[in-house]
């Protein structure tokens, strides 16, 4: 990596925190401090945008070296629902949105059992059955993580607001776009069809935050 | 090769149990090392290394 000064993003600093990617919470776990920048004088912890930017990289480099269709996608949380059925509509991964039907991962006899070999969540507070059934399994788990999330059964850490509209359609459509770009898909510098708006879940169609 | 021998934990060294929730994936960065890490070491989110490329997770 190169320094502070000359470290190229994914997309321009002011862009990415124009989204609120960097936004925390008012709490921090001991497990998200090594991604904490600094804490706002209102006491909101501020999260080291270079961080999110590497993880992203490491994210899609792993999440490239799976069949598309291996990939299970989760978010509970309404404003993950519209940046993860995008996301998965442009890598060919398997969104599952909304409450996670139990045994999904692990029972066979459930009527959406499917046999993953890699688990994204967008929120591991939310998104916790999913992740304790990977967990049962022995699937590897990528997870969004904010700064009062508890990294527990998680194997690779994206540190980012995980529950901003703005900043959830951002950081999915940062990783489809590296995700792209890791498979060939796409040049490496290459870009998405689909802007990154396209991946917010609309205040429109939204009934309640959950 | 390695993936031959009884696997172990990367962080705490710890013998794997067959029967006990431990995972096993590539390394996320370079995919040269395979990565295991034990029930206790994922639960409480203990860092791991990889020997190849430096990388520490999660
Ligand atoms: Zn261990
Ligand atoms: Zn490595």
């Amino acid at each position: 990596m190169t320094s502070a000064e000359t470290y190229e993003y994914l997309l321009p600093l002011e862009s990415l925190v124009v989204s609120g990617i960097q936004i925390g919470t008012k709490i921090k776990t001991k497990h998200m401090e090594p991604y904490i920048y600094r804490v706002r004088p209102d006491g909101l912890f501020i999260i080291d945008t270079r961080k999110t930017d590497e993880r992203v990289r490491i994210a899609a480099k792993f999440m490239a070296t799976f069949p598309p269709s291996s990939i299970a996608v989760v978010s509970f949380r309404l404003y993950g629902q519209t940046p993860v059925a995008k996301f998965c509509e442009v890598t060919g991964c398997v969104p599952i949105l909304g409450r996670f039907p139990p045994g999904a991962f692990t029972n066979p006899l459930c009527p959406s059992y499917m046999e993953p070999q890699l688990v994204m969540v967008t929120d591991p507070a939310a998104d916790e059955q999913a992740i304790g059934e990977a967990s049962k399994i022995g699937l590897p788990v990528i997870a969004l993580c904010d700064t009062d999330n508890v990294v527990e059964n998680i194997d690779l850490v994206i540190p980012t607001n995980n529950k901003g509209r703005k900043a959830l359609a951002m950081v999915y459509w940062l990783l489809a776009r590296q995700v792209l770009r890791e498979r060939g898909a796409i040049s490496t510098d290459g870009n998405l069809s689909v802007p990154v708006e396209d991946f917010e879940t609309k205040l429109t169609e939204s009934k309640e935050e959950t | 090769m390695s993936e031959l021998k009884v696997p172990t934990c990367i962080w705490c060294g710890k013998t794997i149990i067959p029967t006990e929730y431990f995972v096993k994936f590539p390394c996320p960065n370079c995919g040269g090392v395979t990565i295991t890490r034990c029930e206790r070491c994922r639960k409480f989110g203990r860092p791991y290394k990889c020997p190849k490329c430096g990388f520490v997770g999660p």
